[in-house]
C-alpha cells in the first residue's frame, strides 16, 4: 500500500518543519486543528450534504475547554479534551436529530442559520463569554506536570499529530463500515436505501455526530494553541474556510483535509508577511488549485480510481 | 552593471548582519520593530494612519540617527487576517532574535490575545490603540505595555464634560457599535452619568453593527426619543455614514450629540459646530501642549505633507508609542553604561516609566497600564487653519479618571461623588 509511507513522510516533513522554522509549530498545531474539523465537514461531504454551519462545532469545542478551565478549575490537557469532545458530540446529536431531516441548500442554511445563533449568543452575552473579546484559555497541565507555555506549545504539537494519525485511521474504518458505506449510499440513492431497509436518518445522525466530534476536538485544539477563544471561531466565514479546506485538500481520501488546511494556512501566512495584498494572493492559489487540480490537492498524490466521489 | 565595489560592500554588509547576533553587546545592524495595524478591512480607517505614523516616525527617528545610534526597521504586520493570523505573525517575528520589540495592536481583542503571548515569549510589547479595560483586569501580563491608557478613563472623562456644560441634561440616548467596545462604553457612560446625577434616564440603547452603512432606522429611534444628549463611540467608516445622515435629519439641532471619537472624522465629513468630540486621551495635534513642542509640530506639518491629512489621533498614538520604545531603550541603556539592552532590559526601563509623548506626559502604571490625560472639547471653527478645531477644550489629570489597579472598574465609577465635575477642570479652561 502506497499510502502509508507517503502518510509516514508527510508527518515527518511536518516535524521536520517545525525544527527548520520553530514558528511553524503554531501554524501547523492550527492548520491540523482546523483540519480535523474540515474532516468533519468532509465525512458530510461524502454523504452529499454540505454544511455551512460547522465552525459552531468547532467553536463549541473551543468554548468548552475554555469554560471548563475557568468555571470548574479543570486544566488537565486529556480532561479538556474529552470534555469539549463529549459536549460537541452531544451538541452535534442534538442539532443532528433536526437538520439531518433536511437535504441540499435547506440542510446548508440551517446549519448556517443555528452557528450563526451560536455566533451571536457568544458576543451578547458578554458577563459570560466575554463578548466579541473573546475569554483567555491558561495553559493546561499534563497529567499533573506544569509545563512551561513553550514546551506545552511542543507538546500539543505532537497531540495534535495524534490525533490527526486516530482520527484519520477512525473515519477510514468507520468508511469502510456498513454505516459508512451507506453514507456514500444516501448520496447515490436514497429511496434505494430505504428500500433495503437502513435508515437513512440514523445514517445521517451518526455522521452527522461525528463530524461534530471531530470539529470539537479541532476547536479545543484551537483554543490550548491560540490561548484565547473569540466568537469569531463561529463565523460563517469559517464555516465557508471548512467547506473550502476540506474542497480544496479533497474529499476522496482521509489526508485531503489535512493537506488542504495545511496548505492554506501556509500561503496565508507567507502571503500576509509579504504584502498587505495577501487576500489576493490567497485567492489566485485558490483559483489555481480549483482550475487544474479539479480533485483537490490530494489529486497530485493519489490517482482516480472508479466509484470516488466529487 | 554591478561593480565588484559594490558587490565586496554587500558581502562585508551581509556579514556584518550575520555577526550581529553573535556578539550579543554590540550593538545591531538595525533595531528590528514588529508593528500590527489594520490595513485591510473597514476597521484599516484607523489602522492605515497608524502605519503611516509609523512609517514617517521611523524615517524621523533614523534621520536623527536612530536610537542610540541604530536605525529602526520595522516588520509591518496586518491585522486584517484575524487573530490566528496575528498570532502567528508574532511568534514568527518573536522567534527572530532581530526583532527586540512589538508595537501591537490596534483592537482590544488582539492585545487581550497577545498579551499572553509576549509574555510567554518575553519580548516588550506596547499596545498602541487598544483600550479594553479588561486586559489587566484578571491577570498580570509583565510584557505587555499600554501607554494609550484604557476605557474607563476615557469615557468617564465624556460624563464629567457633558454635565459641565449641560447641567439640566435628563434624557440621554446611546448609539453605539455592536460589540465589546460599544457596549463597554455605553456601560462606563451611563454608569458615571448615573453617579453624578442619579436622575438622568437613559431613553434609547441602540447597537448597530459594525459596518452597518445605514443608520436611518435608528435615527428616527433616536429622533422618536426625544434625548437631551446623544452619546456615541461610532467611529471609522460608521460615524462618518451615520453624521451624513443623521445631519439633514436635524439630529444634532434637536440633540447635543457627545461623538467620543469624533476628532478621527472631522477631516472626513463636516461634522456640524458645537458637537461635543475628543480623542480617548491627549493626543490632539493642536492642543496647547502639541503646540508648543515644536516636535508635534514638525511631525504633522510632514504628515501633512506626505500624507495630505492632518494626523488623527491613533496617528498620534502610533507616534507616541515610538517614543516610549525610544523612551526605554535611552533608559536601559543609560543603566547599563550605554550597553545595548536585551529584551528583558527594555521591558524592565518600560515598567513604570514616565515619558514626554508628542502630545502631552503618560506615567506607566504598576500594572503596566498607562495613565494619560484626557482632552475634550467642541467642533468650532479657528481663524489661520482650514480644517475644523476642538473649542471649549478642557485637560483632565488621567491619575484623576483613573480607577485603582485590581478594582472593579464599574463599581469604582458608581462610587465616584456627584459634586466631581465641578472639581475638576472646566470646559474651556485649557487654552
Amino acid at each position: 500500500m502506497p499510502l502509508l509511507p507517503l502518510a509516514t513522510g508527510a508527518i515527518i516533513a511536518l516535524v521536520a518543519a517545525t525544527f527548520a522554522f520553530p514558528w511553524l509549530e503554531f501554524v501547523l498545531t492550527l492548520a491540523i486543528a482546523k483540519g480535523l474539523a474540515a474532516l468533519g465537514v468532509a465525512i458530510l461531504l461524502r454523504g452529499g450534504l454540505i454544511s455551512i454551519g460547522h465552525a459552531m462545532f468547532f467553536a463549541i469545542g473551543a468554548y468548552a475547554t475554555a469554560f471548563a478551565m475557568r468555571d470548574f478549575g479543570i486544566t488537565d490537557v486529556f480532561a479538556l479534551i474529552l470534555i469539549s469532545a463529549i459536549i460537541s458530540l452531544v451538541a452535534g446529536l442534538l442539532i443532528g436529530a433536526f437538520v439531518v431531516r433536511y437535504r441540499a441548500i435547506f440542510f446548508a442554511m440551517l446549519n448556517l442559520a443555528i452557528s450563526m445563533v451560536l455566533f451571536s449568543l457568544l458576543s451578547k452575552f458578554y458577563g459570560v463569554t466575554g463578548g466579541t473579546d473573546g475569554l483567555r484559555v491558561g495553559t493546561p497541565t499534563v497529567l499533573g506536570m506544569v509545563l512551561e507555555a513553550k514546551g506545552f506549545a511542543t507538546f500539543l504539537f505532537y497531540a495534535a499529530i495524534a490525533a490527526m494519525v486516530l482520527a484519520g485511521l477512525a473515519v477510514n474504518a468507520y468508511f469502510k463500515s456498513p454505516l459508512g458505506e451507506a453514507l456514500s449510499a444516501v448520496h447515490t440513492n436514497e429511496i434505494r436505501l430505504e428500500y433495503l431497509g437502513i435508515p437513512v436518518r440514523g445514517v445521517l445522525l451518526v455522521a452527522y455526530g461525528l463530524s461534530a466530534l471531530l470539529a470539537g476536538i479541532g476547536g479545543t485544539f484551537a483554543a490550548m494553541t491560540i490561548g484565547h477563544v473569540l466568537p469569531d471561531m463561529a463565523y460563517w466565514t469559517d464555516s465557508g474556510h471548512l467547506v473550502l479546506v476540506a474542497v480544496l485538500g479533497g474529499i476522496s481520501g482521509i489526508g485531503g483535509p489535512f493537506v488542504g488546511a495545511a496548505f492554506l494556512e501556509l500561503v496565508h501566512t507567507l502571503a500576509a508577511g509579504v504584502t498587505d495584498a495577501w487576500n489576493m494572493i490567497v485567492g489566485a492559489a485558490l483559483l489555481g488549485v480549483i482550475f487544474f487540480l479539479p480533485k483537490g490537492l490530494i489529486g497530485f498524490i493519489r490517482p482516480t480510481k472508479k466509484g470516488d466521489l466529487a | 552593471m554591478i561593480s565588484y565595489r559594490n558587490i565586496l560592500c554587500s558581502a562585508v554588509a551581509a556579514a556584518a548582519l550575520l555577526a550581529g547576533p553573535a556578539l550579543a553587546e554590540d550593538k545591531p545592524a538595525a533595531l528590528g520593530v514588529g508593528v500590527f495595524s489594520f490595513t485591510s478591512g473597514g476597521t484599516a480607517a484607523y489602522g492605515k494612519p497608524g502605519r503611516d505614523a509609523a512609517e514617517l516616525m521611523i524615517e524621523r527617528i533614523n534621520a536623527k540617527g536612530g536610537i542610540g545610534g541604530v536605525p529602526l526597521s520595522a516588520t509591518y504586520v496586518d491585522e486584517g487576517q484575524g487573530t490566528e493570523g496575528v498570532i502567528a505573525e508574532y511568534r514568527k517575528l518573536a522567534g527572530d532574535a532581530a526583532t527586540e520589540v512589538m508595537i501591537a495592536a490596534l483592537s482590544s481583542g488582539n492585545c487581550m490575545a497577545l498579551a499572553p503571548v509576549s509574555d510567554q515569549m518575553k519580548v516588550p510589547t506596547v499596545g498602541w490603540n487598544c483600550d479594553t479595560h479588561q486586559l489587566y483586569l484578571k491577570d498580570a501580563h509583565p510584557y505587555f505595555f499600554r501607554p494609550n491608557g484604557n476605557t474607563v478613563p476615557e469615557f468617564v472623562a465624556y460624563a464629567a464634560y457633558l454635565i459641565a456644560v449641560k447641567p439640566d441634561v435628563k434624557r440621554i440616548a446611546i448609539i453605539n457599535p455592536d460589540y465589546a467596545f460599544g457596549h463597554d462604553a455605553a456601560k462606563i457612560f451611563t454608569t458615571a452619568i448615573k453617579a453624578f446625577k442619579p436622575d438622568v434616564e437613559v431613553v434609547a440603547e441602540l447597537f448597530p453593527k459594525l459596518g452597518a452603512g445605514t443608520y436611518q432606522t435608528e435615527i428616527s429611534r433616536l429622533t422618536a426619543a426625544r434625548p437631551d444628549v446623544i452619546f456615541s463611540n461610532l467611529w471609522g467608516g460608521d460615524l462618518e455614514n451615520f453624521v451624513r445622515q443623521a445631519s439633514p435629519r436635524g439630529l444634532f439641532r434637536s440633540s447635543q450629540a457627545v461623538l467620543a471619537l469624533g476628532e478621527s472624522s472631522m477631516q472626513n465629513v463636516q461634522i456640524p459646530e458645537g458637537v461635543i468630540v475628543g480623542v480617548l486621551g491627549d493626543g490632539w495635534w493642536m492642543s496647547p501642549d502639541a503646540a508648543a513642542n515644536p516636535e508635534t509640530r514638525e511631525f504633522a506639518e510632514a504628515y501633512k505633507a506626505k500624507y495630505g491629512k492632518w494626523p488623527v489621533f491613533p496617528a498620534m498614538k502610533m507616534a507616541n508609542s515610538f517614543l516610549y520604545v525610544q523612551a526605554a531603550y535611552d533608559k536601559a541603556m543609560a543603566g547599563n553604561g550605554g550597553k545595548w539592552p536585551s529584551r528583558d532590559e527594555v521591558a524592565a526601563a518600560m515598567k513604570g516609566s514616565e515619558v514626554k509623548t508628542l502630545t502631552g506626559t503618560m506615567q506607566t502604571r504598576a500594572d503596566n497600564d498607562g495613565v494619560v490625560d484626557q482632552i475634550i472639547g467642541v467642533t468650532a471653527k479657528a481663524d489661520g487653519h482650514d480644517g475644523p478645531v476642538i473649542g471649549d477644550m478642557v485637560r483632565y489629570k488621567g491619575a484623576d479618571l483613573m480607577p485603582p489597579a485590581g478594582e472593579d472598574p464599574i463599581a469604582w465609577i458608581g462610587t465616584l461623588s456627584a459634586d466631581l465635575p465641578t472639581k475638576l477642570p472646566q470646559p474651556g479652561s485649557y487654552k
